[in-house]
């Protein structure tokens, strides 16, 4: 592998024993990939250290204790818990204080705190052609397939990445990996977030870590659908980037992808997702949530449309997940206020599966973390629902937002229903 | 003394040697495997029930999610990962530096001899830099 001379100088130690670690496991990287070299990057996503994981606070404690600061704009994969206000969701003074650790290792990293699976609604937007690493999938297929930057779907290294502003140039990189594998047909035609977030999964499902070329959506999706789009793939396949003609880069509207394998996804796949995570009862739920992956300030403010002079239903809570930044903005747009009056909880951070509800967890036993008990949990996107069954492992109840809304002000289920197409 | 040796691609550096664990199933590290106990608890895994703590995992594929590292290094930290992995091609990224946090040595597409000659229960010794497998005894 060709390492530039700052690279060598780095894995030399002249620039601290943190820079060297991360130059060091990047190279290993780059070699088990036959990597020909490094390329700069211009941004990462990196890991928030995440207190339900024993070990794993202290993992990011010890690279920022050991000097590391990020080089390039680094934004903060979602934690554990909400860090300004634990106790409201019911989790325990140890996870709360043991995750606030890891947001000072952050600071001290220069990392901005963002805390967040979507960063790019809190203003962290690579451009076209852009290396870029990053921990979280959902924000690898947006970066690929939306924006146009280049990303793998990368783990604890996007940390290193950050640190050195340096990544081994393999898989999505490449100009050559870029390119689609499979033809997908849509007949439906899906509108809004958890009906993309459906069509994603059932694309995802069917041409698993593929790199599918979308033909037949009538109208350009708006970014909000387009994020739920590469969520839902990169939930039930390991998708990292679609390519949706005309919308894309650079893919025009003619792109094409005769001769490869050809998949069709008609409203019958669609509401099959639906129906896979309807499992729990009507009446019996015991929480609502929007906001998977991390509203953006779009989807707060229909949110707040959708709430306004309403209740949420006695014995059920509804929570809006998003990131700081976003809550921050929809603050400052008079959109709080209604929300909270509604009932609504508005949490930031985290999110359902990523907090103390998740019984897969491995906590530091000291901490006391308990899951608790849950009946059903009613939710507006597939990659939600998704990992509920698999980490909160309760049966879950999966329709659109608008009707999401409705359930939780009735108390009851109010299923979507099935489109023609 | 070695009885037996194949070649593969070295991967993740480092040397363990473990009794071989066999799946003809892609497995998950974030889903299929309990991280306390070592366990894997995935159904749709051939080898659901089986413990990987200090066995030397032979695995067709990974799967799943980009979560995979921090649970293969979630292993690490409760001592109930496996002393190697032995895959037939190459693994997500996530799970590549997993590996390399975790220091569990990883060995890709060993020769065609390996597949008929290994049986589960052998002790191999992996060898993650040169990517030499060396059976040690029966």
């Amino acid at each position: 592998m060709q390492l530039s001379e700052r690279d060598q100088t780095l894995l030399d130690g002249a620039a601290g024993e943190a820079a060297q670690q991360a130059m060091s496991a990047l190279v290993q990287l780059g070699e088990a990939y036959d990597a020909p070299d490094m390329v700069d990057i211009g941004y990462a996503h990196v890991h928030a250290g995440m207190a339900l994981y024993k070990g794993d606070v202290e993992l990011i404690e010890a690279t920022a204790q050991q000097g590391a600061r990020m080089v390039v704009p680094a934004s903060t994969n979602i934690a554990n818990a909400d860090m300004g206000d634990w106790q409201g969701i019911g989790a325990p003074e140890t996870l709360g204080r043991l995750q606030k650790r890891a947001e000072a290792a952050h600071r001290r990293m220069g990392s901005a705190t963002s805390f967040t699976c979507t960063p790019y609604w809190a203003g962290h937007w690579p451009t076209w052609n852009m290396h870029i690493a990053s921990i979280e999938s959902g924000v690898t297929v947006f970066a690929n397939s939306v924006l146009g930057a280049r990303s793998n779907r990368d783990g604890y290294f996007a940390v290193y990445a950050g640190m050195t502003g340096r990544y081994p140039r393999f898989g999505l990189h490449l100009d050559r990996n870029r390119q689609p594998t499979h033809r997908v047909t849509v007949s439906a035609q899906p509108r809004g977030t958890a009906e993309f977030t459906a069509l994603g999964y059932a694309v995802g499902t069917a041409v698993g870590s593929g790199v599918p070329l979308i033909q037949g959506i009538r109208r350009r999706p708006s970014l909000d659908e387009l994020d739920a789009l590469g969520v839902g793939m990169a939930t039930s396949g390991g998708v990292a980037m679609f390519i949706l003609p005309g919308a894309t880069p650079p893919f025009g509207e003619d792109a094409d992808a005769p001769g490869l394998p050809e998949i069709e996804i008609a409203e019958a796949e669609i509401a099959g997702v639906f129906d896979t995570f309807c499992t729990g009862g009507e009446a019996g739920f015991d929480l609502v949530h929007l906001g998977c992956p991390h509203a953006s300030f779009e989807e707060m403010k229909y949110y707040a449309e959708l709430l306004a002079g309403r209740r949420v239903a006695p014995g059920v809570e509804l929570w809006i997940t998003t990131s700081r930044a976003v809550r921050q903005t929809a603050r400052e747009a008079g959109l709080l206020a209604p929300l909270l009056a509604s009932g609504a909880r508005v949490v930031t951070d985290t999110c359902p599966i990523s907090c103390h509800f998740a019984c897969t967890c491995s906590p530091d036993p000291a901490l006391g973390v308990t899951p608790p008990t849950l009946r059903t949990i009613l939710v507006d996107s597939a990659k939600q629902a998704h990992y509920v069954r698999d980490m909160i492992q309760c049966p879950t109840l999966f329709t659109t937002s608008e009707l999401a809304v409705e359930s939780a002000v009735t108390g009851r289920f109010v299923p979507r229903s099935r489109r023609n197409g | 003394m070695a009885e037996t040796s194949w070649q593969a691609r070295g991967v993740v550096r480092g040397v363990a040697d473990g009794a071989a664990l066999v799946s003809q199933t892609a497995l998950s590290f974030l889903g299929d495997l309990d991280i306390r106990s070592g366990r894997v608890v995935g159904r749709s895994s051939d080898l659901c029930g089986e413990c990987v703590a200090g066995r030397v995992l032979v695995l067709p594929a990974s799967r799943g999610s980009a979560g995979a590292w921090r649970f293969l290094y979630q292993l690490k930290m409760h001592d109930t990962h496996p002393a190697a992995l032995i895959l037939r091609e190459m693994p997500d990224p996530s799970v590549t530096q997993g590996a390399i946090l975790a220091e569990v040595p990883v060995v890709v597409a060993p020769e065609g001899t390996f597949w008929t000659n290994m049986r589960g229960g052998d002790i191999l010794r992996v060898d993650g830099s040169s990517g030499r497998i060396e059976r040690c005894q029966r």
